[in-house]
């Protein structure tokens, strides 16, 4: 069975936020919702580096494991998602994650931030496949079209890459190999306890 | 002139397989890394323990890449704090139940006297209940915060548990409020009588009375009533401030600041909760003649003085208390 | 009694009146985190609901 994992590859990704706009297109996330973003680490100076970053569908996730209602899920694919229906708004997966992931509608006020909201690895949530209640609620479900996360498939230097954990990793290390660096899968280590030999 | 062509074809084909063997003579040269004074992940993770970038979006929250504090927090909160809060809360039930058994409610040694004595007043008693019931809510919808998914959850099903668990959440932010009050004014009301002295240190010495026959001197409040009342004020503090950091998230502080608020606010809550246990019992079920002090606000004569002698005296020097002796039979009215 | 009433009741007045109050002055993240050189309208409702 295959292990959906994201993997950006910082020494290709050029901040163009492809990725970002294709996620927020696709799903019509609205004003305020981040549910994917770039970051710049040293940005202007010498030894700038960009990483697009989402929820990563971490093994074990500690987003999960702190819920108050229990209202997240794993997949088969190892994506991990949530209802919104039993989400109460508390904040505490905010404060596990690692990435930064959950998002809220509304600022301040413990539990009155509405419900929580984050990438889905574009496979919606728990409402019907394809429905118009999942799509209203979670966004596009393209993982029951066959399709990987729009992310991945926009990106301009095809350094976020998305789906099969094991391909995404020979990926990785075959381009390693051929252009002779890499910075290592970032984030994988904290996601998914593995990192990509190169 | 076909040799000079036939020269030149060779010269062209000569040249050409040159530049095959140039062009692909890079690929086996010594690669470049573009990349190399770049900045690696496991680097920064050791010197900062977080990575932090700049993001484009206006909520600057979005910049730290990662966080890996998350990791320990979720530790304590699913392990350290259960255990705490279960050690707390189930041992001082335990003690108490001990106690019941063996010791008894603690007895009106010499009877009721049937003359009575005002110890709190209408509004000291309105500020305590108001502070004890708001304090009764947020316990428990806090403890459904922390104990709610292993011990409730599997009872009632999910989408019963999560609709408790809205309504618990908005009367614990929304309670709080009241509560916060009521700690002011307790803070204010009593400061005066709970400031530690001589005559408690005697009465620690003595154990309060609690076992035996013994009955230590002591003012308005005893030493136990003081470390309550200290208890209330420091802890109810405590848990206000960290209480309002995690109700206004990321208004004081980023991510760690909100960690450790949580940290500080459900361990001192969990204490809290196992000291009121213990107040409430000596409160009603474990002391004769206790709880009226709250409820009616009038204090059998005999009560106050076999537990509060000094403050009768002061009382009876100041004529607010009926003097005499320790009559035991019922006047007849 | 009268005092442990009107403590209940004391307590459930502030309540409501902080939950108002609160409810009035909080934001949505698309006011939140806007900036001058943006005008949000409608900022949206997918996955967040008409709220």
């Amino acid at each position: 069975m295959a292990r959906m994992k994201f993997l950006c590859d910082a020494d290709r990704c050029i901040e163009c936020n492809a990725c970002v706009t294709a996620c927020k297109n696709e799903h019509e996330v609205p004003w305020g919702i981040n549910r994917r973003r770039v970051v710049t680490i040293n940005d202007g100076k010498p030894g700038e580096r960009s990483v697009s970053m989402a929820c990563m569908h971490c093994t074990d996730a500690p987003c999960a494991a702190v819920c108050p209602v229990n209202c997240f899920y794993t997949t088969a694919d190892g994506v991990v998602l949530h209802s919104k229906d039993l989400c109460i708004g508390c904040g505490y997966c905010f404060y596990a994650c690692p990435f930064g992931a959950p998002q809220y509608p509304k600022v301040g006020n413990f539990g009155s931030r509405g419900k929580m909201d984050k990438c889905t690895f574009c496979a919606g949530g728990p409402e019907a496949d394809g429905s118009r209640e999942e799509y209203e609620k979670y966004g596009a479900n393209r993982l029951a079209e066959g399709k990987l996360p729009l992310c991945a498939e926009m990106c301009s230097t095809k350094s976020l890459l998305a789906g099969d954990g094991e391909i995404i990793a020979q990926i990785y290390k075959e381009r390693v190999m051929k252009r002779g660096y890499g910075s290592g899968a970032w984030g994988w280590k904290t996601a998914y306890h593995e990192t990509i030999e190169s | 002139m076909a040799s000079f062509g036939r020269f030149i074809r060779l010269a062209v084909g000569a040249c050409a397989f040159l530049l095959v063997i140039a062009a692909s003579a890079p690929c086996n040269a010594q690669q470049v890394n573009p990349t190399a004074s770049s900045v690696k992940e496991q680097q920064l993770l050791q010197e900062l323990n977080r990575i932090q970038g700049r993001v484009s979006i206006p909520d600057q929250r979005s910049g730290v890449l990662e966080q890996p504090a998350g990791r320990d927090w979720r530790e304590f909160r699913n392990v350290t704090l259960r255990w705490i809060g279960g050690i707390a809360i189930l041992g001082i039930i335990a003690v108490m139940v001990i106690f019941y058994l063996t010791r008894g409610m603690v007895r009106l040694e010499s009877g009721r006297s049937g003359r009575t004595i005002v110890r709190f007043t209408a509004f000291e008693r309105f500020v305590h209940w108001m502070t004890a019931t708001c304090f009764i809510v947020l316990a428990i919808s806090g403890l459904n915060i922390t104990f709610g998914r292993p011990l409730l959850l599997p009872l009632i099903g999910f989408e019963a548990f999560s609709e408790w668990s809205q309504w618990a959440k908005y009367a614990h932010i929304y309670l709080s409020f009241p509560f916060t009050i009521g700690v002011v004014l307790i803070f204010l009301m009593w400061i005066a009588g709970n400031i530690p002295n001589k005559v408690d240190v005697d009465w620690l010495k003595r154990g309060g009375g609690i076992v035996g026959h013994d009955h230590p001197p002591a003012y308005r409040f005893n030493a136990g009533q003081k470390a309550i009342y200290w208890i209330v004020v420091l802890g109810g503090g405590a848990v206000a401030v960290t209480g309002y950091a995690l109700m206004f998230p990321f208004y004081l502080s980023g991510i760690e600041g909100m960690q450790l608020a949580q940290v500080v606010h459900s361990i001192v809550a969990v204490l809290f909760i196992a000291a009121m246990l213990a107040h409430i019992y000596i409160g009603t079920v474990g002391m004769e003649g206790a709880f009226e002090a709250m409820g009616t606000g009038e204090v059998d004569l005999n009560w106050a003085r076999e537990h509060h002698s000094l403050w009768i005296e002061e009382e009876q020097a100041k004529g607010q208390a009926p003097s005499g002796g320790t009559p035991k039979a019922m006047p007849a009215e | 009694m009268k005092a442990f009433v009107a403590a209940l009741l004391f307590a459930a007045i502030v309540a409501v009146g902080v939950s108002i109050l609160l409810n009035t002055i909080q934001q949505p993240s698309s006011v939140a985190f806007t900036t001058d050189g943006v005008r949000v309208g409608d900022p949206g409702h997918n996955l967040i609901g008409p709220g």
